[in-house]
């Protein structure tokens, strides 16, 4: 009777434990400055998800996950502050801001200890050099890139000039991935303009395109808000009604909202949501659950990184950050709502389709075509 | 030739609106001897003005009146309730003063309105060109010249010809003598704040038509660049910044157009180290206070 009760109450206490158990995540999500439009988002979606996760028992039903979520003011230092506090009070994830350079600076505090480290939104490929333990988690700018040639190329293309920023590796990466890619299938890059982050004027760029000897037929850009906005308007406001094609970026409504100036724009995205996709079954649920409509695709992101992490854990059979690492690295053809994902034979930026869209005047976004990157075609970092 | 002409044009474009933000920082600074950092918030306010008036499908002149009213009363706000507490301290507490108004402006905006850019889209019209021979130039770059010249015309008639003008020059050479001679201080002191909104409300229309957006931080960089325009024109002198403004401006312009590609990131650094060449050349700036003031 005596060993029956103990060994009852072992029971009971080790139950109570599993139970007790949880998955701590830690979160950076800047809540203004720059990245805050991308940030804040990604973090809504990534927590919509979890929610939904934790009401059903946790991370694949048994394991409940915590959120620590921490304010990095878009500033670096502040950021690398915010991990180490994360992981004192106990991380074994870490969701990093949606940028390359606050990536890689969060991940040489994750790097002692292996903790898994993935991006909201962080495109450029050279990211997850850091270590085994810097995983990516949207289309890289590489494949967008390689997409977007072979569509301009289809299109019949031939001269294209860049514009690029070295302020950032997106705006300096995506329009040189670009051109490898372009010029790889044929195309010629007849001039680049080199503009700075929030430059005020873009229109001694625009005059200095419209005045080359050898004219583009298309402009390709990474830019961003609002220097995009800027630059279109200078362009046509000059007269120069050259195709305009971009990244991921210009997957927003500040940019749709911008009426005649962006007629026909076409641009890289992560995802589209056709009817009946589990992308329009999530911004239902989103819309129904918060009564905010996801307009871009940050929000749905956030949520496949819940389901990166919960499949990663499932396959490692464990919550050790190494073995975490080591799964994710391996996941094949891992099922997400914006689009499946693949880490395995990648430098952990994982491959995704990559959808290819066109902005209307009324401020439409038209679906084109959606395909992965060809791998004979993939600039490399 | 067409294309250093068209080059020619962006500069004064540029220009005239670093000159109009120069304008608004001298104006206070000459007066209450305030850099104010939050100028480029009045900006924004500005913008964020002409952005809800379009969501309400205002009329476009009823739409810029809007936006230019929002600066202006932001700009009375700010005086009324940040600065004239802070009359009679150090020129370094004005400063952190409006560093910190800028810092919480910019915090009520990201968490009121949006982190993110939103759209402000002008008529088509205002995005349109036109041929002048073999040029082609845009509606944008024209309309903000001619805002900007009727403007600082109009400055300049009221400064010269108005009681309340002179006055204020006045002020600007010796404000505690007109202090003595009667005259407001807080009077005195509002309208140049009013008038430094009205100009950041102008340039909050030039530049919103031309870049299409307006953000949390729009006004922080050219505001920046004004700041340097006035030190470059002679800290405290009106004619100064002007002159500033458009100097920066141009060599903004021509470092973008004509830089070597290999120097192109170095752009910003090449444009301020020929504004310390010019300092060091003329330390009170290109057109000096008649008081010398420096900061």
């Amino acid at each position: 009777m005596k060993n029956t009760l103990l060994l009852t109450s072992a029971i009971a206490v080790l139950t109570a434990t599993a139970w007790a158990e949880e998955y701590v995540i830690g979160v950076m999500s800047a809540q203004s400055g720059y990245l805050a439009p991308y940030d804040g988002p990604a973090y809504a979606g990534f927590q919509f998800c979890i929610d939904e996760m934790n009401a059903n028992g946790g991370l694949n039903g048994t394991l409940p996950a915590k959120l620590i979520v921490k304010d990095t003011r878009s500033d670096i230092a502040v950021g690398v502050q915010v991990v180490q506090e994360m992981i004192d009070e106990g991380a074994q994830f870490v969701v990093s801001s949606a940028d390359a350079d606050p990536t890689i600076a969060a991940a040489q505090i994750t790097a002692a200890g292996m903790i898994p480290t993935m991006t909201f939104a962080g495109t450029a490929p050279v990211l997850t050099q850091v270590g085994s333990h810097v995983f990516g988690s949207y289309p890289a700018d590489n494949q967008q890139a390689t997409v977007l040639a072979g569509f301009a190329r289809n299109e019949g293309f031939q001269n294209v000039w860049l514009l690029k920023s070295p302020d950032s590796a997106y705006t300096l990466g995506g329009p040189e991935y670009f051109g490898e890619a372009f010029t790889k299938l044929g195309g010629t890059v007849v001039g680049e303009s080199i503009y700075s982050l929030n430059q005020p004027d873009f229109s001694a760029i625009v005059t200095t395109i419209k005045g080359a000897d050898n004219q583009p037929d298309l402009i390709v850009t990474w830019a961003w808000e609002p220097d995009f906005p800027a630059f279109i308007r200078a362009l046509r406001g000059a007269g120069v009604d050259t195709q305009v094609m971009g990244g991921d970026v210009l997957d927003t409504p500040t940019v749709r909202g911008l009426g005649d100036v962006v007629d026909g724009v076409i641009h890289t995205s992560g995802g589209y949501p056709d009817e009946g996709s589990a992308y329009a079954d999530f911004i239902s649920r989103f819309e129904d659950a918060t009564g905010t409509t996801p307009d871009n695709n940050y929000y749905v992101n956030g949520c496949d990184i819940a389901h990166m992490i919960e499949q990663a854990i499932d396959s490692a059979g464990s919550t050790d950050p190494a073995a975490v690492s080591a799964a994710m690295a391996e996941i094949k053809d891992g099922k997400g709502v914006m689009s499946n994902f693949t880490f395995a034979g990648t430098d952990r930026m994982p491959l995704r389709d990559v959808v290819v869209a066109r902005i209307n005047a009324n401020g439409d976004k038209e679906f084109i075509l959606r395909q992965s990157a060809d791998p004979a075609i993939l600039p490399q970092p | 030739m067409d294309i250093w002409l068209q080059q020619f044009i962006n500069a004064l474009s540029l220009g005239g609106i670093y000159a109009m933000l120069a304008l608004g920082l001298a104006i206070v600074f000459s007066i209450a001897r305030l850099i104010n950092f939050a100028h480029g918030e009045i900006m924004t306010f500005g913008g964020y003005g002409i952005f809800l008036s379009m969501a309400l499908d205002f009329p476009i002149l009823v739409t810029l009146t809007v936006g230019i009213a929002a600066a202006v009363v932001m700009a009375l706000m700010m005086e009324r309730v940040a600065f004239r507490a802070m009359r009679g301290a150090s020129i370094i507490s004005l400063l952190i003063t409006s560093l910190a108004v800028s810092e919480i402006l910019k915090v009520l905006f990201q968490n009121f309105i949006s982190p993110r850019p939103v759209p402000i889209s002008f008529p088509s019209l205002w995005s349109g060109s036109y041929q002048i021979g073999e040029m082609t130039i845009g509606v944008a770059p024209t309309v903000s010249i001619i805002v900007t010249i009727s403007a600082l015309g109009g400055l300049t008639f009221f400064l010269r010809h108005t009681a309340t003008g002179m006055s204020m020059r006045a002020a600007a050479e010796d404000f505690e003598m007109l202090r003595l001679l009667g005259v407001r201080a807080n009077r005195i002191i509002a309208v140049s704040f009013a008038l430094s909104g009205l100009l950041a409300g102008i340039a909050a229309v030039i530049w919103t038509a031309q870049r299409g957006s307006v953000d949390p931080m729009m006004g922080t960089f050219p505001v920046l660049k004004a700041f340097i325009a006035t030190v470059l024109g002679g800290l405290g002198s009106l004619n100064g910044a002007v002159l500033g403004g458009f100097v920066v401006g141009i060599l903004e312009v021509l470092a973008q157009a004509f830089l070597l590609d290999s120097l192109a990131p170095y752009r910003d650094a090449i444009v301020l180290s020929i504004v310390i060449i010019l300092l060091l050349i003329r330390p009170d700036g290109l057109l000096p206070a008649r008081d010398g003031t420096r900061s």
